[in-house]
């Protein structure tokens, strides 16, 4: 075999294994796009719907439509959604984005202290931020739920079955964040910020008008990390949130199964109509995010 | 000068626009009784202001925001958790001392000469309503109450507070419109009322008896003054139990509610020694190791083939593949998590359609132990290797390929270049991924609990064969019949520790690396 022969031998098999990884990644999204054209609401098994109807995103998005109840007699009735599913999509973007901002704001000031400020027991404190984030959010329920049956006595908005309650709870996760946002600020040489001191620019001056710009990367990679987290939490969300109008997207589609009545195509239109546009954002920043997870987690 | 007059006065403004509030709410706080917590957000408060108009504390402006969202969400639960491992909290045991203390101390019954009275309800315009009473054979003792609350056709879950009665001089009128027996009992009144206790002026207690009149009860319990309580009908005494969290009488019954009451190192010794506990306890442990280092394992084997494959700089549409391959990342986690399940599903998915249609064999994803945790590996498979290509082809592009170029002038094979190159270069610096991709599966919580949610069932037992200890903990709590908040706790206490002891290691392994 000559070396031509064995690099197209090699790229040949490259490619056939790829397919064959690419086939079992991408089949169920395919088999889901079309549990949600299908009518009935059975759980997701074929490549193409046999009988298309557009029930389900009709449902999802809050419009009427007409259900054949009795095949005999031909008696419909019109289904309607009391609350809109795709209402659920909206509240986890609502709630996402701003404890996202939240985040940023609170972990990239503190990462700015921990790289450029000196205070005693920096990295013992640094180092305790990450053990103490390890305890499980979900085995804090309890003491969350008191928390914030506690605060909605006083302030009604900050209490139980709020969203702004669960973006409170959220802004609780910054440590990650905050070793993220240093490892990239220990990366900008702090000459220029020094001479900007020299020039007399106070510290917060520096901060805002010379490291926040050049560091607008990270603070992208954090934000659609923690977006994305957001957009999937479950356990605490449905601790909090307790009506339906104001569910989140995890919440509302976990209401569709349920052990005895699984309702698949409704659950398939709503996964397909809130995927898409998050994995459409996740893939045009994806280089961001690859940039951001290589550089937070190890640095050389 | 003038910029700088400005930025000071603009914080300065700031500062006081969050410091009033604060402090009227530390009033509210003070004068509704919850005395510990008003002090606790006045020294938060103090130290605010402090920290932001004091030019010594510049450091801690940036560190403060985020250390107080922490500290409350993050250290507060934690603490709280702990505290409760240690305390006898449950279903059965779930008042506060004094709220059971005030339960048997509005206990009554209704003596044989009690008083009766005539009553009338009266509604009021902002919904709530007014009682008043006489008694049927002295019309001159004639009582009105205060506005109270009722809720048509629902029984308060827990007993209402008395609503206090006061004197109703001859002459006044009383607000709001009466309403006739028909009406009380079509609003569905009666049911509510019938929950809700009176005190009068002398603090007895009287409640409906009856579809027309109230009568008097008497207090079942009299409190002594060492805390015990001795019955009016026959004289029995009970006292409190801090080791049971019960009232006890002199025969060792329980009676009345139970309440919280600390318990030690109880809920520790029965993780160790309850046969009920321990024997799941251990098995899901195991498992949830196992569960651990597999998913890293093979999502890691997965994501470095993959890394590797497309690393090949002749290879063509790389970039559409990675993009493609990066798709299970992007989808948010918890839809494809309930994606995979349904089409794992035993009888109606497509896996099992597919394997049926080939094979002729359909394996038991949900009913057989074995099978659900093969699902849940290839699931979480399916799910984390994309993170793992991300991170190693970026390791494996910042290996110079010069190496590559010597090793091949000594004829190696690309296999052996691998496994005697590439791994020894990229493992070092992969060890703290590993381990906190060890340390997040250790508590996947999402991911069993929306996939099998534990099942299926352990054979005599409360747990599920897929449970991790994160889920088992969870269920221990919250799902179970009989939830057991201070079991629970002290199992996450001891999560806790572990995954923690994990997360200091991999700190120790960093730091060789980086300097913090």
């Amino acid at each position: 075999m000559n070396s031509q022969q064995k690099t197209a031998l090699r790229l040949g098999t490259s490619h056939l294994l790829l397919i064959f990884f690419l086939v079992l990644v991408l089949v169920p999204y395919l088999i889901v796009v079309s549990a949600s054209l299908r009518r009935g609401n059975f759980a997701p098994s074929g490549l193409l719907p046999d009988k298309v109807s557009l029930e389900h995103w009709k449902y999802v998005l809050g419009i009427p439509y007409q259900e054949v109840v009795n095949t005999g007699t031909g008696e419909t009735r019109i289904i309607k959604a009391e609350t809109p599913p795709l209402l659920w999509f909206w509240n986890s973007i609502k709630v996402a984005a701003v404890a996202s901002a939240g985040i940023i704001l609170l972990s990239g000031t503190a990462a700015y202290a921990f790289s450029r400020l000196h205070f005693k027991f920096k990295s013992a404190t640094l180092g305790s931020l990450l053990i103490l984030q390890m305890f499980p959010m979900v085995l804090a329920l309890v003491a969350i739920y008191v928390i914030l049956d506690f605060t909605g006595q006083y302030i009604h908005w900050l209490g139980l079955n709020t969203q702004s309650g669960l973006v409170m709870v959220y802004l609780g996760g910054i440590s990650g964040y905050i070793w993220m946002i240093k490892g990239y600020f220990d990366t900008i040489p702090a000459s220029m910020e020094e001479s900007a001191r020299i020039d007399g620019a106070s510290q917060f001056q520096t901060f805002v008008q010379i490291l926040l710009p050049i560091s607008i990367p990270i603070f992208a990679v954090v934000f659609i990390l923690s977006f994305i987290s957001f957009m999937s939490e479950y356990p605490v969300a449905s601790i909090v949130l307790q009506s339906r109008n104001n569910w989140t997207l995890a919440v509302g589609a976990n209401s569709f199964l349920p052990e005895n009545q699984q309702l698949w195509g409704r659950f398939s239109a709503l996964a397909v109509l809130s995927g898409v546009p998050i994995t459409i954002m996740f893939l045009v920043c994806q280089k961001y995010i690859v940039g951001g997870l290589t550089s937070g987690g190890v640095k050389e | 000068m003038s910029a700088l007059i400005g930025r000071l006065q603009i914080r300065h403004i700031l500062v006081v626009l969050l410091a009033v509030p604060a402090l009227y709410l530390t009033f509210i706080l003070y004068h509704s009784g919850n005395l510990w917590i008003g002090v606790g957000l006045l020294v938060v408060t103090c130290l605010g202001a402090f920290i932001y108009l004091n030019p010594s504390a510049m450091t801690f402006r940036y560190l403060f925001p985020g250390f107080l969202g922490f500290g409350i969400f993050v250290i507060f639960p934690l603490i709280y958790t702990v505290y409760i491992g240690f305390t006898k909290y449950s279903s059965q045991n779930l008042l506060r001392f004094d709220r059971s203390v005030a339960l048997i101390h509005n206990e009554t019954f209704l003596s044989p000469n009690a008083a009766s009275y005539k009553y009338k309800l009266y509604a009021q315009d902002d919904g709530n309503y007014l009682l008043t009473l006489e008694d049927e054979k002295d019309s001159t003792r004639r009582f009105v109450s205060d506005p109270f609350e009722l809720t048509p056709g629902v029984k308060p879950k827990t007993e209402p507070e008395p609503v206090k009665l006061s004197t109703w001089p001859p002459g006044q009128e009383v607000p709001g419109k009466p309403l006739e027996m028909v009406q009380i009992n079509r609003g569905k009144l009666l049911i509510p009322m019938r929950a809700q206790q009176f005190a009068l002026p002398d603090e007895t207690l009287v409640a409906l008896a009856g579809l027309t009149n109230f009568s008097s009860r008497e207090r079942l319990w009299t409190p002594n003054p060492d805390g015990s309580f001795t019955s009016k009908k026959d004289g029995t005494v009970i006292r409190p139990d801090f080791r049971l969290g019960f009232f006890v009488n002199d025969k060792g019954e329980r009676v009345g509610v139970g309440f919280r009451t600390f318990s030690g190192f109880d809920n520790y010794l029965r993780i160790l020694t309850d046969p009920r506990i321990q024997g799941p306890f251990f098995r899901i442990f195991l498992w949830t190791v196992a569960f651990s280092a597999l998913s890293v394992f093979m999502t890691f084997a997965v994501g470095m083939l993959l890394s590797v494959i497309l690393e090949q700089k002749d290879l063509r549409f790389r970039q559409a593949y990675r993009t493609l391959f990066i798709l299970p990342y992007a989808v948010p986690g918890l839809l494809s998590i309930l994606i995979l399940k349904g089409l794992f599903n035993q009888e109606f998915g497509a896996v099992n359609t597919l394997l049926r249609g080939i094979f002729g064999f359909a394996p038991e994803w949900n009913t057989n132990p074995w099978g659900a945790r093969a699902m849940i590996l290839l699931v979480n498979l399916w799910l984390g290797y994309p993170y793992m290509m991300l991170i190693c082809t970026g390791m494996l592009q910042s290996i110079p390929s010069a190496i590559y170029e010597a090793s091949a002038i000594d004829g190696s094979n690309k296999i052996r270049d691998f496994f005697d190159l590439t791994l020894p270069l990229v493992l070092p610096p992969m060890t703290p991924i590993i381990i906190s991709a060890f340390a997040f599966n250790f508590n996947n919580f999402n991911l069993i609990y929306l996939l099998t949610a534990g099942g299926p069932q352990m054979v005599g037992g409360n747990a599920g064969e897929t449970d991790l200890l994160v889920t088992y903990t969870y269920s221990i709590a919250f799902l179970d019949s009989g939830t057991n908040y201070g079991l629970a706790s002290a199992i996450a206490t001891l999560l806790f520790i572990l995954v923690g002891f994990l997360a200091w290691i991999n700190l120790r392994v960093t730091a060789k690396k980086v300097k913090i």
